[in-house]
């Protein structure tokens, strides 16, 4: 083998055997889509949370409780996140209050029951494709080991026939394999950076929701 | 399944970003990080040059088997081919020239062969003289044949070549490295007289030692075989060959050592 082979990324991947360059292939797939879901959930995120802000403010600044449920179902799309909770909730005391004669309890009841419906509802949607990105962040770097094991393999099973061993015999080999655990790496790392910033940003409204239908059941139990 | 609902006006963009993330970095990955291995250039120039140049006659396309049919009243008045540059008609002016580079370039095992070669000539000249009218054909067959026993005789002689190329390689190689190794001996240590040891190195094909170096004759004064082997250590990496092939030959060097003597 030539000492001063070349070594550039791409004859380093297209020499690379057929499991390595399979590996390779699933990696760079996964982090395709790893990159898909943390940019899809940055900006649904960060849409909830300016939802959120924008419904406290409207929803503290006082004013009309069926007022403001006109202005939340007025909208062509169907209200999200903190609003989609109110409406649920509202929707339920208005409908129990029209039939009367229930007890008081069991209107706040079956309020709490619907709000804390819509509530799963919006935490299933925040909480979407989060386990995807933890399973990259937590395979693919084995992904990308098993490539350069067998890469690494394939190159010392090579020099176990040759005579006199150099490195140059094993260097381009067990280069190629390395490729796959650099690209596993390079899966991994955006992967499980972005699990833990969305799983803090989903805690931290899942708080704001939960203590929202708190205060919002204390105000129609003042209401009654 | 692949997204909710609600993130659809969002999921376009983020495919492209996710696309751009992976092409930016691509293209970070071949500008920025340099993947040719290279290695430092060594003054064996001269004599890799010329062997290349050796190569290169070698590839200079030996002119076509099946010649056209020259005529031959031109080919006769020339006993004494005169390099002309660029003389094309003629496949064997050709093969003349190119034999005369050769011979220059490597006096020793080829003249003989040239002589009997251009003494074939010759005698192939004569009789295509004398059949001339006759048998065109023949003479045909003659010239191939001539041409075969010269393509042959040039690649023999490129393989020679090659192999004395190689070796003054080698030879000029292991006096780098005595010298080298020369430079950093402190000649004090070894006192007068003409002190001469020898040592056996093993070498890696990066230049450096693969073990300790083994005393195989001693000077008679180990302060100054201690000399000569902290050299060995001090002159690290040794000069090799770029050509790998030729390391096989410097695996195992014994190097003889007379530090007083210049």
């Amino acid at each position: 083998m030539n000492a001063s082979s070349d070594m550039s990324f791409l004859t380093l991947v297209a020499g690379a055997s057929l499991p390595v360059q399979l590996v390779m292939l699933i990696l760079l797939i996964t982090s395709l889509f790893s990159w898909w879901y943390i940019f899809i959930k940055v900006a649904s995120i960060k849409r909830a949370e300016k939802d959120a802000d924008h419904f406290e403010e409207t929803f503290w600044s006082g004013g009309d409780l069926s007022k403001l449920y006109e202005v939340v179902t007025a909208g062509r799309r169907k209200p999200q996140g903190i609003a989609s909770i109110f409406e649920a909730g509202f929707k339920e005391y208005v409908k129990h209050k029209q039939q009367g004669r229930m007890e008081i309890s069991d209107v706040m009841e079956g309020a709490r029951r619907a709000m804390r419906a819509a509530y799963n509802r919006e935490m299933d949607d925040l909480d979407a494709h989060l386990p995807f990105l933890a399973s990259v962040g937590s395979v693919s770097p084995y992904i990308g080991l098993f490539g350069t094991v067998w890469g690494i393999m394939n190159a010392f099973r090579g020099l176990s026939n040759v005579a006199q061993a150099t490195l140059t015999q094993v260097a381009p080999g067990i280069a190629e394999a390395l490729v796959a655990t650099a690209i596993g790496l390079f899966a991994a790392i955006p992967a499980v950076i972005a699990y833990n910033r969305f799983a803090s940003s989903v805690d931290r409204l899942s708080v704001r929701y939960e203590s929202f239908m708190e205060e919002f059941t204390n105000i129609l139990q003042r209401k009654s | 399944m692949m997204v909710r609902q609600r993130e659809n006006p969002d999921s376009f963009r983020a495919g492209v970003f996710s696309v751009l993330v992976h092409a930016l970095l691509f293209g970070a990955l071949l500008i920025s990080f340099n993947w040719k291995t290279t290695h430092p250039i060594s003054i064996a120039q001269v004599e890799l040059w010329d062997s290349v140049a050796v190569e290169g006659q070698k590839a200079v396309p030996v002119p076509e088997p099946a010649p056209k049919p020259i005529p031959i009243e031109k080919e006769i008045p020339k006993p004494e081919p005169v390099v002309k540059p660029e003389i094309k008609p003629e496949p064997k002016v050709e093969i003349a020239i190119e034999k005369k580079k050769v011979k220059k370039e490597l006096p020793k095992p080829v003249t003989k062969t040239n002589d009997a070669l251009a003494k074939l000539q010759e005698q192939a000249r004569q009789e295509a003289l004398k059949n001339k009218p006759t048998t065109n054909d023949a003479i045909k067959k003659l010239q191939q044949e001539l041409l075969n026993e010269d393509k042959a005789a040039t690649e023999q002689q490129a393989a020679t070549a090659r192999t004395a190329a190689n070796a003054g390689v080698v030879d000029e190689f292991i006096a780098k490295i005595q010298a080298k190794i020369r430079s950093h001996v402190n000649k004090t240590l070894c006192g007068d007289g003409n002190p001469e040891l020898k040592f056996e190195i093993g070498l890696i094909p990066t230049g450096e030692l693969s073990g300790s170096p083994k005393l195989v004759k001693s000077s008679g004064n180990p302060l100054c075989d201690d000399a000569v082997e902290r050299a060995i250590r001090m002159s690290e990496p040794l000069p090799l060959p770029q050509d790998a092939s030729l390391f096989s030959k410097f695996r195992n060097l014994k190097l003889t050592f007379r530090p007083n003597e210049d």
